[in-house]
Order: C-alpha cells, then sequence, then structure tokens
C-alpha cells in the first residue's frame, strides 16, 4: 500500500522533469547522436556514414590536443577551485562584522560576465606591462609570459577560474548553515579542536554538497568555453589553450561539420561520465547522508 | 580563576577577529579588483582606457558616460533602449526565477525523498543530461522551437525553466538529503500528506538551498546570451545582455568606457539581488537549530 | 484528509499550470506587423555601434526612397551562427550581411540564392566592380552576393618614427631588399636586449594570414591545397625570421591580446611598431586614440626582380546575400540594388571608413573620406595582386592551420617545413572530406 502510494508520488512530483525531459531535451539528444552518424553540415542534411567520424577523430591529432589540454585543465583547477571555494566559504561563514558586504564583494565575480572581464584578464596577465607582473618584479620575482609561453597560458586559465569560484562557494555556504550548530558543541565537548571538529564534523556535514560541487566541476571544466575563446583565439599559442569546447564549436560552426562535431560531444559525453561515476564511486563510502 | 579564563578567552577571541577580519579584508582586495577596474574604467574620458601602465586615478571624472551609455543608440531608435532591455530582461528573468523554484523543489523532493521505482535510473539519466555538450544540441532545439513557433517570442528563454533543470534538480536533491529522514516520518504519523509534509516540513528547512537556486536562476537569465542571441528577432524584443553587445564594434572602435559603464548598469541590480538574498542564509541557521 | 490535502496541493498546481499557459498563449509573436501594406524584408547584419547607425541610416532612406517595401534592420552578433541554424530551420532573414569568406560554404551547401537573374533584371554589371571584388562575390561562375562595405591592406607608416631618408611615401622602401634595410635601421633594441621599436611585424595589424601571396605562392595549387609549397616556406621562413630577429617572446609580447588592438596600447599607435599593415578602418582608430600621430600608407613593398608582383594587398569584404528560402528575395534584391548606387554607397563606405568596392569612385569621396589616404586604398583595391579568401569550402580551417604552424615555428617547436607539412597533411585531409561529403565527388 505505502510502496503503491510511493510509487504514485513520486511519479507525481517528478512530473515536471519528466515532462520536461520529453519535450525538449529528448529529441535535441537522439538527433545529435544520430547525427554523429552522420556527414551532418546544418545546412545539409545529414546521410548516414557509419562509425567513420569516429574512426576519423582516433586519428585526429589535434582532437587529441585538445583533449590533452581539458583534462589538464580539468585535473588541476576542480581540486583547485574546491579547496578554494571551501576555505572562503568557511571563511564566510564565521560570526563577524560586516559578513554582508563581504559575501557579496566575494561573489562580485561571478556576477560579471565572463566575456566582460576577458579583456581586465589579459591586462592583469600580459606579460609585459601586466599588473600581475609589475607586481611580481617588485617582489623581486620577474613572472614569465603568461599570455604567450604555451607552458604558462594553461595556468593563467587555471589562476582565473578561482576568481569564479563564486558559485561553488555559495553552495558550500549554504550547506555550512546547514550543519546542526550541536553537532560542534558535542565535539567540543568531547575535546576536538578547530581541525578536528573541521574533519570530523564540518566535512562529513557537507560531503553531500561537496559530492555536487566536484561533479558540476568536472562537468564545467570539461566544457570550459567562454574564456578561453575570447582571451585565446584559436587556443594560442600553438594550440596551448585550444580546450575540447572551442574545437567541437569551430568543428560545428565555422568548419560546418555538424556530424563531426557531435561525434566529439558524444565522446565529450562518454569521458565525463567515466570521471562522474568514478567520482561517485570513489564518494560512495564517504558522503554522508541523513535523509533516504 | 574565573574571571582569567573569562579574560583570555576574551582576548582569544579578539585575536580571532582579527586574523578574520585581515583575511577578509585581502580576500575582498582580491575579488574586488575587477568591479573596480569597470568602476574606474567607465568614468575616464576614452583615451585613458586600455592604458600602460594603468590609469587608476582619471583626469577628470566623466559621470555623464552612465547617461550616454544608458542612452545609446536611442536617437537613432526613438526609445532609450536600455529601459526596453531592461523591462524585457526583468519578465524573462522572473518568470524563469518563479519556474525554477517550483519545479526543481517538486522533483527534487520526489528524487531525494521519496522511494519509487525507477528512481535511481531516472537521476542517472537526468546527471548525464547535462555531460552532452550545448553546440550539438543547438540545432535540433532551435528546429524544436520552429516547430512550436516560439521563434521570436520569449518562450523559449522561461517556458523550458518550468519544468526543472538538471543541475538544479542535483543540487536541490544533495540539499534535501541532508534533512533526516525522521522528520518527515514524524509528520506523516502525525496524519500529513505527502504534499504537507513538502510544504510545511522540507520546504522551509531547504530555504537556503531554495534560495541559492533562485539566485542562481535570477543569474543564468539576467545574464543569458546565447538564448536571446539565436530566437529574438526583433530590436524591441532584445535584452540587456545582447545591448551590452552594441558597444563593441568591427572597424569603428569600442568605447571601452561606455561599455563598462553599461555593465556597471547591467551588473548593479544583480549585486542588489545578491546583497539582500545572501541574508536568508543567516536565516537559515535559525530553521536548522529543529534539526537536532 | 490526505487526498483531500493532496487535492488542495493539485489545486495549487493546476492554478499555476493554467497561469502559465496563459502566459504562453498571450504572448504574443515579438514580430510586430506594420500597420501599411508594405512587404517587410528582414535584414540582419553583424554591425553595432557606429558602423550599425551608417547602415541604418541607408536602410531608413531606402524605406522613404518608396512605398512598397519595408526593410527591418537587425543588429546581432554571432550572424553566422545564427544565419546557420536560422536557415537550416526554413526561417532565415531576406537579406543576411556575412562576410565573403562565407560565400563558397553557404553555395556549397546550396543555401543561398543565386542573384544572376535579379542583375540582369535590375541592370547591376560586372565591370560596375573593381574586379577583385567581383570576384570574391561569385563561385562557380554564379553570382551570390553584393557588397557593402569593403576593405584592402596597406603600409601604414609613423613618420615620427622615420630617418630623413624614409619619412614620405616617395622614399619609403618599394623593394623587400629595401625594406630589410629600413627594418635594421629603424629597430631599436634596449640595452637587455628587449624591444625599445621594431620597425615592422607581420603577424600584426590586418592580412597577417597571407605572406604568400607577397612571394607569388598560393595556398592551393589547382585541386589541391599547398600549404607547403616552396613559395609558402619561403613565405613563412620570412615571417619567422622576425620572430628570430627580436626574440619570440618580444615579437609576441608586442601583440598579445585582442584588448590592444582597439586601444592607445595599440603598438602602432604607442609608438613602438614603425610600420604596419592595415585596412582604411585603422585611420578611425589612429583618429580615436592618437589624433596626434602624424602617419602615411603606402603599398607593401615587392620582392626583388618580380615587378609583376607589385601591388600586394589583401581584401576584405561585407557582403549582403539572400539566403535559400528568403520570403522576400525579389524585394530583399531591391534593396541591395539600392545599396549599390554610387551615391548611396560612397556614402556608407565614408562612415565606415572604407574604400569603395564600385569601379567608379567619385572625386567627392576621394577628397572627403576621413581617412586621408583613401586613395592608396582605392588603388589597391584595383590590383590584379589582390588576395581574397581561396574558393575552398575549408578556408577557415586554413587560416587556423596555418596561424597554428606559424605559432608552432615561432615557438621553435619544429621547422618551419616540419610546421607547414603537418598542416598541409591535415588540411589535404579535410579537403578530400569536404569534398567527397559536401560536394560529392
Amino acid at each position: 500500500m505505502k510502496a503503491r502510494h510511493d510509487q504514485r508520488m513520486g511519479i507525481l512530483f517528478a512530473m515536471p522533469w519528466i515532462l520536461g525531459f520529453c519535450i525538449f531535451l529528448a529529441f535535441p539528444l537522439i538527433s545529435s547522436l544520430y547525427y554523429s552518424f552522420t556527414n551532418f553540415s546544418i545546412l545539409r542534411s545529414p546521410h548516414w556514414i557509419g562509425t567513420s567520424n569516429y574512426q576519423e577523430l582516433m586519428r585526429d591529432d589535434v582532437f587529441h590536443t585538445s583533449l590533452k589540454n581539458t583534462l589538464t585543465y580539468a585535473a588541476a583547477s576542480v581540486p583547485l577551485a574546491t579547496i578554494f571555494a571551501i576555505l572562503l566559504a568557511m571563511l564566510l561563514n564565521t560570526k563577524t562584522k560586516g559578513m554582508a558586504f563581504y559575501r557579496t564583494i566575494f561573489y562580485i565575480p561571478s556576477l560579471v560576465p565572463m566575456v566582460a572581464l576577458g579583456v581586465l584578464w589579459l591586462w592583469i596577465f600580459n606579460g609585459h606591462y601586466g599588473l600581475l607582473n609589475e607586481g611580481l618584479t617588485k617582489a623581486g620575482l620577474p613572472g614569465p609570459p603568461w599570455l604567450t609561453d604555451p607552458a604558462w597560458s594553461k595556468w593563467t586559465l587555471v589562476i582565473i577560474s578561482i576568481w569564479g569560484t563564486g558559485n561553488a562557494m555559495v553552495i558550500y555556504l549554504a550547506g555550512l548553515q546547514d550543519v546542526p550548530q550541536s553537532l560542534y558543541e558535542a565535539a567540543e565537548i568531547d575535546g576536538a579542536n578547530a581541525w578536528g571538529k573541521t574533519r570530523h564534523v564540518t566535512i562529513p556535514m557537507i560531503s553531500p554538497v561537496m559530492l555536487f560541487n566536484v561533479i558540476m566541476g568536472i562537468i564545467g571544466s570539461m566544457q570550459t568555453f567562454a574564456l578561453p575563446y575570447v582571451m585565446f583565439p584559436g587556443g594560442a599559442p600553438a594550440r596551448s589553450t585550444y580546450f575540447f569546447s572551442m574545437y567541437l564549436y569551430d568543428t560545428a560552426f565555422s568548419y560546418q561539420r555538424m556530424g563531426y562535431a557531435s561525434a566529439m560531444g558524444w565522446i565529450m559525453f562518454g569521458i565525463t561520465l567515466v570521471l562522474t561515476l568514478a567520482a561517485l564511486k570513489l564518494s560512495a563510502k564517504h558522503v554522508h547522508y541523513e535523509g533516504g | 580563576m574565573a574571571t582569567t579564563k573569562t579574560v583570555s578567552k576574551q582576548r582569544k577571541n579578539f585575536v580571532r577577529q582579527i586574523w578574520i577580519q585581515s583575511a577578509l579584508i585581502v580576500m575582498s582586495i582580491f575579488f574586488m579588483l575587477p568591479l573596480l577596474w569597470m568602476i574606474v574604467t567607465a568614468i575616464k574620458p576614452l583615451d585613458e582606457t586600455m592604458k600602460s601602465p594603468p590609469v587608476w586615478i582619471p583626469s577628470k571624472f566623466q559621470w555623464d558616460n552612465f547617461w550616454s551609455a544608458f542612452s545609446y543608440n536611442s536617437k537613432d531608435l526613438g526609445y532609450i533602449p536600455f529601459l526596453v532591455y531592461g523591462r524585457n530582461t526583468l519578465y524573462v528573468t522572473c518568470l524563469a526565477v518563479i519556474g525554477s523554484v517550483v519545479s526543481n523543489s517538486l522533483v527534487a523532493y520526489s528524487f531525494a525523498r521519496i522511494p519509487w521505482k525507477g528512481r535511481e535510473w531516472l537521476f542517472g539519466i537526468t546527471l548525464a543530461t547535462m555531460m552532452v555538450p550545448g553546440p550539438v544540441l543547438m540545432v535540433p532545439v532551435y528546429a524544436l522551437f520552429k516547430e512550436f513557433g516560439w521563434i521570436g517570442t520569449f518562450r523559449p528563454l522561461w517556458v523550458p525553466s518550468f519544468f526543472g533543470s538538471a543541475f538544479n534538480i542535483f543540487l536541490l536533491r544533495q540539499f534535501l538529503r541532508t534533512i533526516p529522514l525522521e522528520l518527515s516520518e514524524a509528520a506523516k504519523l502525525d496524519g500529513a500528506s505527502e504534499w504537507r509534509t513538502f510544504v510545511d516540513v522540507i520546504i522551509p528547512l531547504a530555504r537556503p538551498a531554495l534560495v541559492v537556486i533562485a539566485v542562481f536562476a535570477f543569474l543564468w537569465a539576467w545574464n543569458d546570451f546565447m538564448g536571446p542571441l539565436l530566437y529574438l528577432t526583433d530590436q524591441q524584443t532584445f535584452t540587456l545582455s545582447m545591448g551590452l553587445q552594441f558597444f563593441q564594434s568591427q572597424h569603428t572602435g569600442t568605447p571601452w568606457n561606455l561599455l563598462m559603464a553599461a555593465s556597471l548598469i547591467v551588473v548593479i541590480p544583480v549585486i542588489i539581488v545578491f546583497f539582500f538574498a545572501q541574508k536568508v542564509f543567516i536565516q537559515g541557521i535559525a530553521t536548522t537549530g529543529m534539526k537536532s | 484528509m490526505m487526498f483531500a490535502s493532496v487535492g488542495k496541493g493539485l489545486t495549487t498546481l493546476g492554478i499555476l499550470t493554467v497561469g502559465v499557459l496563459a502566459l504562453v498563449g498571450s504572448e504574443r509573436a515579438a514580430s510586430r506587423q506594420t500597420n501599411s501594406e508594405r512587404i517587410v524584408v528582414t535584414y540582419w547584419e553583424k554591425w553595432t555601434g557606429d558602423e550599425m547607425q551608417a547602415m541604418r541610416r541607408v536602410v531608413d532612406a531606402f524605406n522613404a526612397s518608396q512605398n512598397r517595401i519595408e526593410v527591418r534592420y537587425l543588429s546581432i552578433s554571432g550572424i553566422a551562427e545564427k544565419t546557420l541554424l536560422a536557415t537550416s530551420g526554413g526561417n532565415p532573414p531576406d537579406v543576411a550581411g556575412l562576410w565573403s569568406d562565407q560565400v563558397v560554404q553557404f553555395a556549397d551547401a546550396d543555401a543561398l540564392t543565386p542573384l544572376d537573374d535579379f542583375a540582369r533584371e535590375f541592370g547591376i554589371r560586372q565591370s560596375d566592380y573593381k574586379p577583385a571584388y567581383w570576384n570574391e562575390m561569385t563561385y562557380h561562375g554564379k553570382l551570390y552576393a553584393m557588397p557593402s562595405s569593403p576593405g584592402t591592406s596597406a603600409l601604414y607608416v609613423n613618420r615620427g618614427l622615420m630617418p630623413p631618408e624614409y619619412n614620405s611615401p616617395d622614399k619609403f622602401p618599394k623593394t623587400l631588399s629595401e625594406f630589410e634595410k629600413f627594418i635594421k635601421k629603424v629597430s631599436k633594441q634596449k640595452g637587455d636586449g628587449s624591444l625599445a621599436t621594431a620597425a615592422f611585424l607581420p603577424r600584426d595589424g590586418f592580412g597577417g594570414g597571407s605572406w604568400p601571396y607577397l612571394f607569388g605562392a598560393s595556398y592551393v595549387d589547382g585541386d589541391r591545397v599547398s600549404v607547403n609549397s616552396a613559395g609558402n616556406l619561403k613565405a613563412w621562413s620570412w615571417v619567422h625570421s622576425f620572430a628570430q630577429r627580436f626574440g619570440v617572446r618580444e615579437t609576441q609580447s608586442f601583440r598579445s591580446g585582442f584588448g590592444n588592438y582597439s586601444s592607445p596600447e595599440n603598438p602602432f599607435l604607442s609608438g613602438k611598431l614603425a610600420s604596419m599593415m592595415d585596412g582604411p578602418w585603422f585611420g578611425n582608430f589612429i583618429r580615436l586614440y592618437n589624433p596626434k600621430l602624424d602617419w602615411f600608407a603606402v603599398p607593401f613593398p615587392y620582392p626583388d626582380g618580380h615587378p609583376e608582383l607589385k601591388g600586394y594587398t589583401v581584401l576584405n569584404l561585407n557582403t549582403l546575400m539572400i539566403p535559400k528560402g528568403s520570403h522576400h528575395p525579389k524585394e530583399a534584391f531591391e534593396f541591395l540594388r539600392f545599396v549599390q548606387k554610387q551615391e548611396v554607397m560612397e556614402q556608407l563606405c565614408t562612415s565606415q571608413f572604407c574604400n569603395s568596392p564600385l569601379s567608379n569612385v567619385s572625386e567627392k569621396f576621394l577628397r572627403e573620406h576621413p581617412n586621408k589616404a583613401i586613395r592608396v586604398f582605392d588603388d589597391l583595391a584595383r590590383s590584379p595582386r589582390a588576395v581574397g579568401p581561396v574558393k575552398f569550402g575549408i578556408w577557415s580551417q586554413m587560416g587556423q592551420e596555418v596561424g597554428n604552424a606559424v605559432d608552432v615555428m615561432d615557438l621553435n617547436q619544429k621547422t618551419p617545413q616540419a610546421a607547414l607539412d603537418q598542416a598541409q597533411t591535415r588540411l589535404q585531409e579535410s579537403w578530400e572530406h569536404y569534398k567527397k561529403q559536401v560536394l560529392n565527388q
């Protein structure tokens, strides 16, 4: 009886999404999967060409370069952003004066459209007269040519991604607010210090939110597009900042090979899925849920 | 003995406050940089923008840049575009926020707190939809909206938000799962229906997370550029994010100062919204007190 | 009790749904109908800012000139994507302001209306246009576009940085070997080896992707890609020599970042670069950011012993095309025809800082043009050595691949030959694909 009731209620409550998925997503998803097996060019109708897009991808060295760039970027920016966002959120969760202002200020870079900031970053990171290198030189550390040296250009983007941790930070903050004060009090009675409280109370309690942020971080960094597209046209220098989504976008819209781009999209889907499953698997033991 | 302990505790607390405040101030400078640069640029004369070494204090403060940006093109169009674009943006944004909060809380409740067959499976698919990169879905999605006759209307920009989005469903599900299951069971034992449990027990507890959803929906709709670009076909229906594009040109030079002034006009409402929204996080503390 | 409450919940949801549906229904399609009986021609254009206003004036003039057709001008960025999607969705604008680079791709996809019949009907002749521009609008003998505002590239020279022997257009080097001496003489390095003044940097400004054509080489050889031919190698080795001479870090830091171009920090405008290839519109940047700069413009020097290669210039052409599926192609063409009138075209090109695509150019246009060197640009547009896009559907890919190859050689990751060989392999493969999949060969 209860099971049947739950079944009905579950589907009823999930109905908006079930409908939304069927109306707005099912058709586009299936279409793009189909396109990946065709020579679709947006303007010309698709013809079935079997797996030859996928075969071509395996041989395509720009595909490999962009994949390597993207994975490197993800591997660097996801952990860095996670640590940074949690630390910021904890700082913003303390009781002190002027918190409303600090929270807003920390979130500002995420409010400003990234594209509007592209110019600002170029100006800060310019190796010749950029603000950053000016500061570094004064501190006795001559900075590298951030934008024009292929060894540094990717790291420039990783550093900039820290500015954009606002969304993750806000989510952590909401998560931290949900941690019952009594748990800290109990830990204090047990003699836990600040680190102990963080380790045994905060981290387990926000672990579901961490899982969310890490998975979104993986998906987001795999699809990084706007900022490198604006800052490094064509992935310059020497394709060191040419990311998967940029190659995909160029392939679809400037080379007009939507079929090939769709194949890239589904490969990206596969890789992201594997990474996400790995994250879920690794976290299964550590994520602590209160509810069902 | 007791008094010295209090004094040393007070001193410890004072030192702690100083540490927190200085950390907050240092980080604030770091995060304020983009906004500061925008403000300074917005009030400069054009020939002092984009100079090196950077001009931090303009030779003269051109406050009327704001008015020039606000009424940019109004002579040609016969109306002040920012007012019209602002109205359009507000319309789309309000609907998108309402739709997101309502639909995602329902769906996430189903995924997080009602055990039903097929729920994990559907949730897996929900997550997976985010892993397919957007550009490969653009063609079929456009075709779909065209089939509905929605090209040239605001509908593609807000209707989908009434059907939930994978990101928000996942986010909210993670939050709802941190709420102890006993709470809803207790409510149900008291005779509350699923709906009452959802409205009276879960929603109040999930307030910080719902605010996060609302803020994200607001930001997303406010800053959305690709949607309006693809689906709007009349100058009168354009949104603010598109209005910003009018300041960048191919060959006649970009009025950086006006661009930044216009960007500020667009960003400031968002900052204000966030400033007030984040206060709800603080109220969240009070509600979670219930949990223990 | 339980069911009553579910009922209440459902009622709330129901009311919300009805409300949403009512909104969906009431929201009118935003394109307003005019009250007149005019035929509406929609026109999408990439321009914003002053360029948009210049074209809007033309549109207003057209609408006022007759009472049958109303052109609706819509300014959008991302025009290529939007036009692609709308055309594939069967919902294209009647006129699209694309670049001439897109003629071949769109024509190959059968997405454009050929304009030959209209041209004949409305009395538009090939001889009305400068041959290089006419060539860009045609493909396989068919006319697919009409010009709006075009450009050519010439060498801007900062007179203030010139020693007396180079300080006028007459005295400026005419051949590459003289140009080489000029580079040695004018470039200045600081004590630490960093660059104070560069006489010239081939990868700065406009048209930095077409240098092989200066040496008489080409990206294609008949039906094959040939970006690694001897002529290409020679050209790119010449370009590469600048990075070797000044140091790759120095040459790159001069041009790092797109924010520089339209700003007082543009190396030419800030006096760090003595000469630069750019289009007529650059005159506007000088006016905006460094009006006191004393400059002149000359055609780029030619390779010694090859006077037939004189007059090298890179073309840029904004065009008006009528996508397949346009509801009113003929009315759209009437508007295109209006833009082609000499006085309309000259007015448009004047306000956009461009030269004119028409073969007849009025003395008034040349005299009153805001770019004082407009005659140089106009002459170059008539040059037989004017370079437009290659008529291969993979043209945009060629630009990317070759640009990357030059990056790779400048960073000393590969020799010029190896870098070009790699680009050649990739491009030839893409071209084979394109022929098979798009051209069905």
